[in-house]
């Protein structure tokens, strides 16, 4: 079926997902087990990626910087601007979009496919506000944090590994980290992990909603998802950019 | 009371239900038989609301379906409970959880008057307490059946829908489901209406039948008068089954 299908009917889809909750108590509760379960959930991993790559990114500048006549600073420099500006934010929203976004078609899918969706609308329950309204708050609160959390376990990572293979001294890095710092950086990123947010988890729901079949189809959407919500983020990576920070 | 009147339903073109008038009466377990493929489905989720229907009227006691909007409907869905076929119970809750929800979603009970209800329901349907806290998945097939029956009774609806409630179960637990649907269905005098393609159950509760063959209206009555029918295509359907033969027979 046609792109604009898709995209005609993703919109259909968010129309109702936006409609007004009818228990604002449930759709509260709905919203904290879907922070505890997409967000706090993912701390962990975020944590792990975001450390190995701060101290594999150290290494990397500090062995480009080699040449005495670049300022030490630039290691710390160079490995906090790269978090700030792309790996925290749009990495990160990649790897999310396995995670978070796989997690959310299967479970919507599954849902679909055994007929609890059905249920759910026989009871006159609005099945797309009440399933995926509270997902898509979740994940857009949860990605500002999980980028502050990012850029900063980043950071230590750099810290530790620098020293610890002897490419740079803990103060030259710190002063580094330091040095030329644009908060703007910050803000522009904020607002880049709010889209991504936004798209990890209403693209995914979007392919879970819609599936028809049984197992074997919802297995295929968590793929499709996962893929087209790559796409999305790379292509809103290029535009933001492109708007907000030339 | 539900009622049908000239209900036509197409998909793309293809006529699936043509002309199809009944009713179904309180109190009693409606039937609507037919071959896998014949509409049963189609005219269940028609009646619902589920499928926009081409042409007919569908009257829930005094209200006419076709003509009400999305609010009215909302409304009226609330005085429905739904079996579907595999059970649909929520999975991300428990047993006391799937049951709880229409009430949590719909009325302004307390939390006391909810437990209680959740109970009595659970309770009529033959839960023992040790199940209340299981997930869906941790109870055998015939009991998410029953749960699900919990679940569609917990808002006192007045009419009820069954889609095939038990299929893929054996005999005699089918037996214990298709009975308790009947007492359900006298104790709080619903109007129940059951898809199925179990001879069994015609047999067992069938008060009233209604058998579709590709989207037609072939046949009506109660199941004493089923086996002398003389409908050609309704005896095709019943003794494709041997031992319907054999008790035809032996009558
Ligand atoms: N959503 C739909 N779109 C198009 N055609 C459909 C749709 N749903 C059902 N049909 C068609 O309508 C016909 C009747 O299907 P239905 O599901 O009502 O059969 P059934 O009697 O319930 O069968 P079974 O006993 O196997 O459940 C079938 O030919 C089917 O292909
Ligand atoms: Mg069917």
């Amino acid at each position: 079926m046609g792109f604009f299908f898709h995209i005609g009917r993703y919109f259909l889809m968010l129309k109702r997902v936006f409609a007004r909750p009818e228990k604002h108590k449930i759709y509260i509760r709905q919203l904290f087990l879907e922070i505890d379960n997409l967000g706090v959930n993912s701390v962990w991993i975020v944590l792990i990626i975001s450390i190995f790559i701060g101290g594999i990114m150290t290494i990397q500048f500090a062995n480009a910087m080699e040449n005495p006549l670049y300022p030490n600073g630039l290691v710390g420099l160079g490995t906090r601007d790269t978090l700030l500006l792309e790996f925290s934010s749009t990495i990160l929203a990649l790897i999310m979009a396995g995670k978070v976004g796989s997690n959310i078609t299967s479970e919507i899918g599954t849902m679909r496919v055994t007929e609890q969706i059905d249920s759910l609308e026989i009871m006159g329950v609005n099945s797309a506000s009440y399933l995926i309204l509270p997902k898509i708050v979740a994940v857009v609160l949860i990605f500002p944090f999980l980028y502050i959390l990012s850029v900063f376990f980043g950071l230590l990572g750099g810290l530790i590994t620098g020293p610890l293979v002897n490419v740079i001294s803990a103060p030259d890095y710190i002063e580094g980290i330091q040095w030329l710092f644009h908060p703007y950086y910050v803000f522009f990123s904020i607002i880049k992990c709010l889209f991504f947010g936004f798209l990890v988890s209403s693209v995914p729901a979007y392919f879970g909603y819609y599936v028809q079949g049984g197992a074997l189809e919802v297995g295929k959407a968590s793929t499709k998802a996962v893929v087209n919500t790559n796409i999305l983020i790379l292509f809103f990576d290029l535009i933001l950019t492109r708007l907000l920070l030339t | 009371m539900i009622t049908v009147k000239n209900l036509y339903k197409a998909f793309d073109g293809n006529p699936v239900l043509k002309n199809i008038s009944t009713t179904f009466e309180p109190g009693k377990t409606n039937l609507i038989i037919g071959r896998s493929g014949s509409g049963k489905t189609v005219l269940l989720k028609s009646i619902l609301g589920l499928f926009e229907i081409d042409k007919g009227e569908i009257w829930f006691d005094n209200r006419n379906l076709v003509l009400m909007g999305e609010k009215e409907r909302k409304i009226l869905r609330r005085e429905i409970g739904m079996v579907f076929q595999g059970g649909a119970l929520f999975d991300s809750v428990s047993v006391e959880g799937n049951v709880r929800f229409p009430l949590d979603m719909f009325t302004t009970m307390s939390n006391i008057e909810k437990q209680k209800r959740v109970e009595f329901c659970l309770d009529h349907v033959n839960i023992e307490k040790i199940a209340f806290k299981l997930s869906p998945s941790e109870i055998s097939g015939g009991m998410q059946k029953r749960v699900a029956i919990a679940r569609a009774i917990a808002l006192n609806p007045k009419y009820l829908f069954c889609d095939e409630p038990n299929s893929g179960l054996d005999p005699e637990t089918a037996t214990v489901i298709d009975q308790l649907i009947q007492a359900l269905t006298k104790e709080f005098q619903m109007t129940t209406i059951i898809n199925t393609h179990d001879m069994n159950s015609v047999i067992e509760i069938g008060e009233s039948v209604l058998f579709i063959s590709k989207g037609e209206k072939e046949w009506e009555g109660t199941k004493h008068e089923i086996l002398n029918s003389g409908c050609q295509k309704l005896d095709d359907f019943i003794f494709a089954n041997k031992l319907y033969t054999q008790m035809k027979k032996g009558q």
